[in-house]
């Protein structure tokens, strides 16, 4: 409740005047975008009709429309890419020092593909590998970075090739409190990846056995493997399973974890864009509240795991 | 036909087989899941004397307590001790410890020194790594109790004279953060 009285007094004291230029610039936008839709469109249905009536004058009409829809589309295209990268640098730039002065923001970078692969989480190289707004930062005495991703796959069928997302959203890396020198994987049970080809692979190839855990509510939701069975419940305590379920039921349903190389690994899938700026729709109190709410909630997941309670050897 | 019936033969040969080795293996994951809790109970007990060196200068009214702790440790050291008796004396030094441990609170200076403080770290993270051994012998335990339990293993395991294991029983405390909070 506080918090959210707090980010009403910041955002009527240092982004609403911000907004203002910043939203007539979106109106200009948008008029480009909505004006190469209208093109678009009609191009399309004028398309249709002189198919069916065989006029050839039409035909023209109709490549013309499609020109400029085109054109006006692309302009829409590059003006919408210089107003989030502008929006980012000053508005959700102000909303995370608001959060932590110390948090650095890099709109532009991602989390390595060394890091994601690193994790086990996703078991495939991908073939196309994204991603922005990266933050990092320490919270108490836990480092922490994380930023969007967005991986893929090519999918070749015949002649035509498509891309398959593998993971889209969050991506969360921390020191995490307890040193280990294993690898343990808690992967949820709806993610896709757990077929029966990767629980196989999983024994033979990588040396990971699953791990039987006693909580009815985590192996409902989870299933673990581990390069070590004492290690893996010398990270997940009975109280410390608990934590991950409330997580999950925090950040969604497909969320997993891993801890390899001392950190700890949460990927929370997320179709949409976090701190993409709206162009149709208002930049207001309710759309940078949930900029605020997306950042904050990772601070909780750190508060929730107890990342910062470290243990004596740890520090 | 012949062949036929050499499949069948075999088959009924091999099942009982099977079922055998599998579950001499379930055994086997107990008694190597046994094995973890034992090297965690000697990093455990490699502590003790230092915990005790660390604080009898200050803990007067515990001498009777610290001085059974040690005579504990000594006798949980000695080699080929059965299971339980190992079990027996780890419960007996867990509590010894329980009731040290609430003594801390009296002396405040012992709180103030660094020594203590760290070897107090060491034995909160070897109580930690004791609590996931005993989970894991636990899970170890019931994994093989299912096999002996179930059909058509349970008839292989009583041919053979498999009989149950004890389980180790998880404090309260085990179940969340270090046994000895500061």
């Amino acid at each position: 409740m506080s918090l959210e009285k707090n980010f009403n007094t910041f955002y009527e004291k240092e982004l609403q005047g911000l907004l203002i230029p910043l939203e007539a610039e979106r109106k200009k936008i948008k008029k480009y975008g909505a004006a190469g839709f209208v093109l678009l469109g009609t191009a399309v249905i004028l398309f249709i009709i002189s198919a069916a009536s065989h006029n050839k004058v039409s035909v023209v009409i109709a490549f013309v429309l499609l020109l400029a829809a085109f054109v006006l589309l692309i302009i829409f295209g590059n003006k919408k890419k210089s107003f989030a990268a502008g929006f980012k640098e000053s508005v959700v730039r102000k909303i995370i020092r608001f959060i932590d002065p110390s948090l650095q923001y890099s709109p532009g970078l991602k989390i390595s593909k060394a890091d994601y692969l690193n994790s086990g989480l996703f078991v495939e190289q991908p073939d196309r590998y994204s991603g922005d707004d990266y933050i990092e930062g320490t919270h108490e005495k836990t480092f922490f970075c994380f930023s969007e991703l967005h991986t893929e796959r090519k999918v070749s069928s015949g002649k035509s090739t498509h891309w398959e997302t593998i993971f889209r959203g969050l991506f969360f890396i921390a020191d995490f409190n307890k040193n280990f020198s294993g690898r343990t994987y808690v992967w949820s049970e709806r993610n896709p990846q757990i077929n029966f080809l990767t629980k196989l692979f999983s024994s033979f190839a990588w040396n990971l056995e699953k791990v039987k855990l006693e909580s009815v509510e985590f192996e409902k939701r989870f299933i673990v493997y581990s390069s070590d069975q004492v290690e893996a419940r010398y990270i997940l305590t009975p109280s410390f399973m608990e934590r991950i379920v409330r997580l999950q039921q925090m950040m969604g349903e497909g969320t997993s974890l891993s801890f390899v190389n001392t950190n700890i690994h949460v990927a929370v899938p997320i179709r949409d864009e976090l701190f993409e700026p709206a162009i149709f729709s208002a930049n207001d109190h309710n759309r940078l509240g949930d900029f605020y709410n997306s950042i904050n909630i990772v601070f909780d997941m750190i508060d929730e795991l107890k990342l910062n309670q470290r243990l004596w050897n740890k520090e | 036909m012949t062949p036929l019936i050499i499949i069948i033969v075999l088959v009924i040969i091999l099942i009982p087989v099977l079922l055998y080795n599998n579950l001499i293996r379930k055994k086997n994951a107990v008694e190597n899941s046994f094995f973890s809790i034992d090297v965690m109970l000697k990093k455990r007990y490699d502590l003790i004397p230092q915990l005790v060196e660390a604080v009898k200068g200050y803990m007067i009214h515990e001498r009777d307590l610290l001085s059974s702790l040690t005579a504990l440790r000594q006798k949980a050291m000695e080699n080929n001790l059965p299971t339980n008796e190992k079990v027996r004396l780890d419960n007996q030094v867990n509590n010894i410890l329980q009731q040290i441990v609430v003594n801390f609170e009296n002396y405040p200076q012992l709180k103030a020194s660094e020594n203590f403080l760290r070897l107090q770290g060491a034995i909160n993270e070897a109580e930690e790594q004791l609590a996931a051994s005993r989970r894991f012998y636990n899970a170890a335990v019931n994994d093989y109790h299912n096999a002996i339990e179930t059909f058509p293993s349970s008839l292989v395991a009583s041919l053979a004279g498999m009989s149950k294991k004890e389980y180790f029983t998880i404090r309260e405390s085990e179940k969340g953060v270090p046994a000895l909070n500061i």
